[in-house]
């Protein structure tokens, strides 16, 4: 499998992205049938102490729970921009927001342990506002599969080919308020340094408005991550699959209602405005056996 | 004494008047003007004007020092004889149902023929102290003896000692924590969900709703003060809205982990209620007919701050297999279930600790676990989650709604299980 694979995916700094990302917006693709094949890659990344315990600080994830399993995903982030800003990518980066998320973490990952990242470009989806397309990343460790993930982005206003996207997440009966979620002035600054996502949406008000936004947003993935903190079981899990859809963004500064209905093996749960009405993301977990 | 000498007790009936949010229908009723109408309203079913009983025992949990003698004042304001002694207990929640239980103790060993037994308990008019400061200075105040002492005592009052005023509130002496975070503890402990409880809350409501609609109170209540049902009920409840109430207990014991919400825990309530006990004899000599028999009580109370400690609220599931090992019976042998609902989460807890093995071989040291109940048979009219928890009221609600219960249906037993602050559990058996 690694054979196919091209030559090692470059580490961009976060300014040498922004430029990649602005002479992207450039292109202006037709219709797009079928992506490029071919996938990137990075191999023996080191999974670091300070960086995990920087994360779980800020997504509110206790020591006992491992290296929360949202985290892995933040090692497939340079080459998902290296993927969007290449050539590969037929879409402008800019304008294309993430739509669904599925982790399945297989075995737990460890502080010190060396992963290969792999990620591939996947299905195509059509959906209402535009083209949605999966971005499928794999972690292995030691030549052994450990952990998968399909990041879901749309492309809005594309025409869009592929079966109609049926979502991550189906809808959720009978939740409860669980828990009132605070998403301070510099939720966006803090995650983009733990996360290398410097998306001036996230960033600032100032930098948000330039995007269209009225204030700046929570990264998805954080929001995910702050539920999931208090979802999961303290001692962390073995191996298990989350998914969500994500729905209205959340404003920065804000806070946010967290919704669920926990059983034994799983809780399905929803983030909502601190009314409880809109949702700004739907989701679900559960053990895997 | 011998063993053939001990008497039935017969439970004639009882009376409560509506149970009331704090500072709402009853802000402004003390409990002897609670208690006293409750009194009365008995007095005034069974025609007991004039009668001297054995004795009326009551108490309240939130109580004035000016109330020292509540219980007495109030059954002179009634028209019971005035030579009817009375006295105040207190054993927080499980005060009404240990009331209840002491007279008919008397009864059953021949030192009184009838009595009432009963609690009242008001959050509204609560008891406000004053600050440890100023009660030093009003003390010394009173022991001084010359212009100049008194001088120099006021000297040492302080704006600061007026503004920190020793308000009553509803936590643990040893631990700091709330009830409401004890019991959060235990449901954390336990696993108990929060549609669990949600579930229990919406069921309570129901029944209580139900109940009231066929009339079941109509001769177990006196309306007081306008009311003429318990003001938390909330008869349209549905599930939908008790999801939407926040968890309100979790912050020190499970930040973001809540299941107790205003909707699954008791709020503060006002309320009195009283049981007429008596003897067969006593009874028969008055063509009353008794409702059902108060046949056995047992008290336990855990360690809820030690090493090995157990949940606040735990109690009665030690205090119920010990009654019921000394009664013969099982926990499958009753045909009511009244288990008081300081929280849903105190009910499920309860009976999930009964079916565990681990608790009841360590804990209860039982061989097996004491199983499984017929939820259909829980709190078949309603418990505290919808009529409101007056801590001292409730034991008085549940014993006369479960001899009316016993009553309606001819036969049968029924079990009380009742938790009470400082880690204590009174319950009780009800036949007919």
């Amino acid at each position: 499998m690694a054979s196919r694979l091209p030559q090692e995916t470059p580490v961009r700094s976060p300014a040498l992205l922004a430029v990649r990302a602005l002479a992207a917006s450039r292109k202006k693709p037709g219709f797009v049938r079928r992506l490029p094949k071919r996938g990137r890659a990075r191999h023996g990344v080191t999974i670091e102490r300070d960086a995990v315990a920087r994360y779980a600080a800020l997504c509110g994830f206790a020591d006992r729970m491992g290296v929360p399993l949202l985290y892995t995903q933040l090692l497939s982030f340079d080459l998902a921009m290296d993927w969007i800003t290449s050539d590969d990518c037929p879409w402008p980066a800019l304008g294309t927001v993430h739509l669904a998320n599925r982790v399945v973490q297989l075995a737990p990952l460890a502080i010190g342990d060396r992963v290969d990242v792999l990620l591939q470009p996947g299905a195509l989806f059509s959906h209402d506002k535009g083209q949605a397309l999966n971005l499928d990343l794999r972690i292995e460790r030691g030549g052994q599969t450990v952990w998968t993930a399909t990041q879901t982005l749309l492309r809005i206003g594309a025409p869009a080919t592929g079966e109609a996207w049926p979502g991550a997440v189906g809808t959720l009966p009978g939740l409860s308020r669980q828990a009132e979620l605070d998403a301070p002035a510099d939720t966006g600054r803090r995650y983009a340094a733990v996360s290398g996502d410097y998306n001036p949406i996230h960033l600032s008000a100032l930098s948000a408005r330039l995007f269209g936004f009225r204030r700046a947003i929570a990264h998805g993935m954080w929001t995910q991550a702050r539920a999931l903190s208090l979802l999961l079981p303290p001692g962390g899990v073995t191996a298990a699959e989350v998914a969500v859809d994500f729905k209205a963004p959340l404003l920065l500064p804000g806070r946010a209602s967290l919704w669920s209905r926990r059983s034994a093996g799983g809780a399905d749960f929803e983030v909502r405005d601190a009314r409880g009405e809109k949702p700004h993301l739907r989701g679900q977990w559960r053990l895997l056996p | 004494m011998t063993e053939s000498s001990i008497r039935r007790v017969a439970i004639l009936g009882g009376n409560r008047i509506p149970f009331a949010r704090s500072n709402t229908a009853y802000a402004k009723a003390s409990n002897q003007q609670m208690l006293t109408a409750t009194l009365q309203g008995l007095v005034d079913r069974f025609d007991l004007h004039g009668q001297r009983l054995g004795e009326v025992a009551a108490g309240a949990v939130m109580k004035h020092a000016r109330d020292f003698n509540l219980v007495r004042e109030s059954v002179l304001s009634t028209t019971l004889a005035r030579e009817t002694p009375a006295y105040d207990l207190q054993q927080a929640c499980g005060t009404g149902l240990e009331a209840a239980i002491l007279v008919a103790n008397k009864i059953a060993l021949g030192q009184i023929d009838a009595g009432i037994g009963g609690g009242v308990d008001t959050t509204s008019d609560a008891p406000i102290g004053v600050s440890e400061g100023l009660r030093a200075v009003l003390l010394d105040l009173s022991r001084a003896k010359t212009p100049a002492q008194r001088l120099a005592v006021l000297a040492r009052l302080r704006p600061g000692m007026l503004m920190s005023l020793n308000l009553p509130r509803n936590g643990e002496p040893r631990t700091g924590l709330s009830m409401g975070e004890h019991a959060e503890q235990m449901a954390q402990h336990w696993g108990i969900s929060r549609e669990a409880q949600d579930e229990l809350a919406l069921k309570s409501h129901a029944n209580l709703a139900r109940a009231f609609d066929e009339g079941f109170f109509t001769d177990l209540m006196t309306p007081f003060q306008g009311l003429t049902r318990d003001n938390n009920l909330r008869p349209g409840l549905t599930l939908e809205q008790l999801q939407k109430l926040k968890p309100v207990f979790d912050r020190k014991v499970a930040p973001g982990q809540g299941t107790l919400t205003a909707g699954n825990s008791t709020p503060l309530t006002d309320g009195a209620s009283a049981v007429l006990l008596a003897s067969e004899r006593w009874a028969a000599e008055r063509n009353l007919a008794p409702l059902a028999y108060l046949t056995h009580s047992e008290v336990a109370a855990v360690d809820f701050f030690g090493e090995n400690k157990e949940g606040l609220l735990m109690a009665p599931a030690y205090a119920v297999p010990r009654m019921l090992a000394r009664a013969g019976l099982t926990l499958q042998d009753f045909d009511f279930y009244e288990i008081h609902e300081a929280f849903a989460a105190q009910v499920l807890c309860t009976l999930q600790a009964w079916q565990d093995k681990t608790f009841c071989k360590e804990r209860l040291g039982l061989a097996r676990p004491l199983g499984k109940i017929d939820p259909k048979k829980l709190n078949v009219t309603g418990s505290s989650l919808a009529a409101g928890h007056p801590f001292a009221a409730t034991g008085g609600r549940i014993v006369a709604t479960l001899a009316k219960l016993l009553a309606q249906k001819g036969s049968g037993r029924g079990l009380i299980s009742i938790c009470a602050a400082g880690g204590q559990g009174v319950v009780a058996i009800v036949e007919r």
